[in-house]
């Protein structure tokens, strides 16, 4: 290490104007070394110059970066090596020797005003090179797999149909198994998380198993003012279990709905779809026992 | 369903829809069953069952039949009894056990005239303007029940959206082409141009019926100009408030009416097609639709060259997946895409670009079953029905604390007060009348003091309040507002879809703030705090869900501020609502002693023996209610 009352000598190369390239140029200039700042690209600033907000603050990010670039520029111990690559470093710490390769800008930096019309007239379009997806192998049991691949053969040609797909695996299985959802993710050609995203967003999937009997008790306004509550209450105190669970031997899983529809009979509860209304004090415990 | 032809010209439509009159009218005793969501959860299955299996017995030739609702949810099961040449009967609450009874009646020439709710003479053909009369020649049967047309619940009600409903089956297209179905449809692309449909769409004033009472015709308009090659026409079934289901029961009784509707606004607007979005808790009325939609294929009404025409138009159903916010136009089209269902800045406005970015016309269900009777009886004759700015009928699901619980389907203008004491028959228990909740969470609470209010979009709207999809809440004096402001804020929070921060972030506040009061931890800080919340969250979120999600708090704060007060201040809840806030008492003077009580209490907190008045003891009390409900003296009150 240079200790930084000694007297600075020679030059460092830094490679790639990433955020962190270009800060570690800013450091390294600051301190009183010459910086080649070498990027394969034809503009500093990487990553970051592209994105809207930082985590976990929110901060934003354009904010933060593009003084380091404007600094970077004006540095007179930064030299920017844009369109450029390392081809070859000889030598030992101390006496290294790197042979980059530059290719040719065509424009003439020192007169471009950055307007932009070249750009829109160009027959040829730039495309970014993107390293060719590595699609993960999901290994489905020959069961599952058959019976998602009838699910997403059902609608291969429906415009938007994530959403019936993960009805219907959700109706198959029950529930949206996590494997499955990785399959469907590769076969539909959609990422993981906005399946995720859309499977947390809708009340009518569910991401665990689910029990042999789905009791929805009606939260409609009527149901409500007319003491769904109290059956609600009841239900949770029989079954052991809150809202959205499942009891141990998977024989019901408790949930509400919004509404059923069924206001004049209310307090209504439907189990699998089947409705019983006019529910008064234990009634509801005695609906239960049909179901195994 | 193979063997059905394919109907090409007005002869053929004709032909239907005589075979049609006979499948509805047939020339033997026909006995229907009201088997809609209603019905079938009070038991409608069971009466079918049990008379098909007695018809099969008894080797009768009697029509068995399933409709759909007639609208009087709280009679059922409905069971309709017509015998050739004789009025229709209609028999409340029938059990099998009854049904049993009923049918050896009516095979012995009989009635059972204890259940008869009322008879019909003639039934009304809205869209015909024609009568069906059943009785030849005014031989009726003399006084042995009411007419029809006089049973308070029916009498001031004007059935246009509703008028199949309980009347047909609704899995037989010919009987909906029997009573003049597809006419409409039949006369508008044989002799109207686009635009002359259009117009007759404005000037009948209808306006939707989902909730934000924009004029139809209008919306038309504007998709038919919009520039695109491909237009959708969509119905919004997603039928998200809670406490109205009338959508439901026009897509389970009359699921034609619909695609007719559809047929024409897709020949006005230009598209080819169209797509109903329905919501998953449904599934009957997802059956009855698919059935309806291959019928109606199977006669070339959907799809290729309609009525030869040159016309092409195709519908499908897409299921929602339980989310309130899909009830707004922009998430919806969110979620047919595919999409986490969450809205979108208007404009552009869905029918400049809508579903997949082409011009796209929504509508709910209730405005498109309105359509095909503006077309066949012509836009004067709708704008006739109604008030200034609001024209035709609106249906409204009446449930709560009312005697007459049900579908009724009145004209617009009609008071507050006629719906709930004359249809109504006014609250039960003589109880009295506290408020009136319309619109479902995004509307507002009517206090009784307004009650001789004229309903239609603009009153309701200067209350505070706002039509909705037509959910009419009644509240009696064991309501308590505070509570049911509460019961609003906890649904709309979690039905917010997260993107506006005043939506998420505020109604959770909200929320924090209201369970406070319930809970008598509030300060009259808290009170000035929600008011302010509220109005931000109306001013600052993008969507109709954040926009109205205040309305219930700011009505209620409005009209019942006293029982905020009465929670903030003296911690009472006077309703006896909220638990924290008071308690159960057993009245020792009232109390017999009858121990009825005491095993139902489930923390056996109610001390006293045989013919040694009860009392409850305080600390040990969950308040659950239990003794309150059982005692058959009322000796256990709130206090």
């Amino acid at each position: 290490m240079i200790k930084q009352n000694e007297k600075k000598v020679g030059a460092v190369l830094v490679q790639g104007a990433g955020i962190a390239g270009v800060q570690a140029a800013l450091d390294l200039a600051n301190s009183g070394l010459k910086v080649y700042l070498l990027e394969q690209s034809p503009v500093i600033g990487g990553m970051m110059a592209r994105l809207d907000k930082t985590f976990p603050t929110g901060d934003c990010a354009t904010c933060m970066v593009s003084p380091k670039l404007v600094e970077c520029a004006r540095n007179l111990n930064v030299e920017i090596l844009t369109l450029s690559e390392l081809t070859d470093v000889t030598g030992e710490p101390g006496n290294f020797k790197a042979t980059v390769r530059r290719k040719p800008r065509y424009v003439d930096e020192a007169k471009c005003t950055g307007c932009g019309v070249c750009t829109q007239v160009c027959p040829v379009k730039y495309q970014i090179y993107q390293e060719p997806e590595v699609k993960p192998v999901i290994e489905l049991a020959p069961d599952d797999r058959q019976k998602t691949d009838c699910i997403l053969e059902q609608y291969r040609d429906t415009q938007g149909a994530l959403m019936p797909v993960l009805k219907g695996i959700n109706n198959q299985f029950g529930y949206l198994p996590e494997d499955v959802l990785r399959y469907v993710s590769v076969k539909m050609n959609v990422p993981v998380s906005l399946i995720y995203r859309i499977a947390t967003f809708y009340n009518a999937f569910s991401l665990t198993p689910r029990g042999r009997h789905t009791i929805s008790v009606c939260a409609g306004t009527t149901c409500y003012v007319r003491g769904a509550d109290k059956l609600l209450d009841r239900l949770k105190g029989r079954l052991k279990v809150d809202i959205g669970q499942t009891t141990v031997d998977r024989r019901f899983t408790l949930e509400t709905v919004r509404c059923l529809g069924c206001c004049s009979l209310a307090p209504v509860i439907s189990v699998d779809g089947e409705i019983y209304g006019n529910l008064r004090g234990n009634d509801v415990l005695g609906v239960l026992e049909a179901y195994e | 369903m193979n063997n059905m032809k394919k109907i090409r010209s007005g002869q053929d439509l004709d032909a239907v829809q005589r075979a049609g009159l006979e499948k509805l009218y047939p020339d033997r005793v026909k006995i229907s069953v009201g088997m809609a969501s209603c019905g079938l959860a009070a038991g409608a299955r069971k009466v079918f069952d049990t008379l098909s299996q007695g018809i099969k017995q008894r080797q009768s030739n009697i029509v068995l039949a399933a409709t759909g609702c007639l609208g009087f949810c709280r009679m059922e099961p409905l069971v309709t009894v017509h015998r050739p040449g004789k009025p229709k009967q209609v028999y409340a609450n029938i059990s099998p056990d009854k049904a049993e009874a009923l049918l050896d009646a009516v095979l012995n020439e009989q009635d059972k005239e204890d259940w008869i709710l009322c008879h019909l003479d003639r039934e009304e053909l809205i869209v015909s303007g024609t009568h069906h009369t059943h009785t030849c020649n005014g031989h009726g049967q003399a006084a042995l029940s009411k007419p029809y047309q006089e049973v308070p619940f029916f009498k001031k009600q004007q059935k246009i959206v509703l008028r199949n409903c309980g009347f047909i089956d609704a899995d037989d297209i010919d009987e909906y082409i029997g009573r003049s179905g597809y006419s409409a449809l039949m006369k508008v692309i044989s002799s109207m141009k686009p635009e002359y449909v259009i117009d007759q769409v404005k000037s009948s004033g209808l306006r939707g019926r989902g909730g934000g009472g924009f004029p139809t015709g209008v919306k038309w308009e504007l998709c038919r100009k919009a520039e695109g090659d491909y237009k959708y026409v969509v119905c919004n079934a997603d039928e998200g408030d809670p406490g109205a289901y009338m959508d439901r029961s026009v897509l389970e009784g009359d699921p034609h009416t619909v695609l007719e509707g559809m047929g024409i606004g897709a020949y006005a607007i230009g598209a080819r097609e169209g797509i109903i979005y329905i919501r998953t808790e449904y599934p009957l009325a997802i059956e009855k639709l698919k059935r309806a939609i291959e019928q109606a294929r199977a006669y070339g009404l959907l799809g290729e060259n309609i009525l030869n025409s040159g016309f092409s138009f195709d519908i499908r159903i897409v299921e929602g997946a339980g989310a309130f916010v899909c009830g707004e136009e922009t998430s919806l089209i969110a979620s047919i895409e595919g999409r986490p269902a969450e809205p979108v800045t208007r404009p552009p406005f869905p029918v400049q670009s809508g579903l997949w970015e082409k011009p796209t016309n929504i509508n709910n269900v209730e405005t498109w079953a309105n359509v095909p009777v503006i077309l066949a009886r012509g836009a004067d004759w709708y704008a006739g029905i109604g008030t200034d700015k609001s024209k035709g009928t609106k249906v409204f699901s009446l449930v709560g604390a009312i005697t007459n619980s049900g579908l009724v389907e009145v004209p617009m203008g009609i008071t507050l007060n006629e719906i709930i004491h004359e249809i109504g028959e006014g609250i039960p228990r003589q109880k009295k009348l506290k408020a009136i909740q319309t619109g479902g969470p995004s509307g507002g609470c009517v206090p009784a003091s307004l009650v001789d209010m004229p309903v239609d979009y603009e009153r309701l709207a200067e209350i505070g309040s706002i039509m909705g999809s037509g959910g009419m809440v009644v509240m009696d004096e064991d309501n308590c507002m505070v509570d049911i402001a509460r019961y609003f804020t906890s649904f709309t929070r979690e039905e917010s879809c997260g993107k506006c921060t005043s939506c998420r972030d505020g109604l959770d506040v909200a929320l924090h703030l209201l369970t406070r009061m319930t809970e008598g931890q509030a300060d009259t800080e808290d009170m000035d705090l929600l008011d302010e919340l509220s109005q931000t969250i109306k001013d600052a979120s993008q969507c109709g869900l954040g926009k109205t999600a205040p309305n219930p708090i700011l009505s209620t704060m409005k009209y019942f501020h006293e029982e905020y007060v009465s929670h903030v201040k003296d911690k009472k809840c006077t309703a006896g609502v909220c638990k924290p806030l008071f308690a159960y008492e057993i009245d020792p003077d009232a109390c017999k002693a009858c121990g009825k009580c005491k095993p139902d209490c489930p923390v056996a907190a109610i001390t006293g023996e045989k013919k040694v008045p009860h009392a409850i003891i305080a600390e040990k009390c969950t308040k659950c209610g239990a003794c309150y409900d059982i005692c058959p003296f009322d000796a256990v009150t709130k206090v």
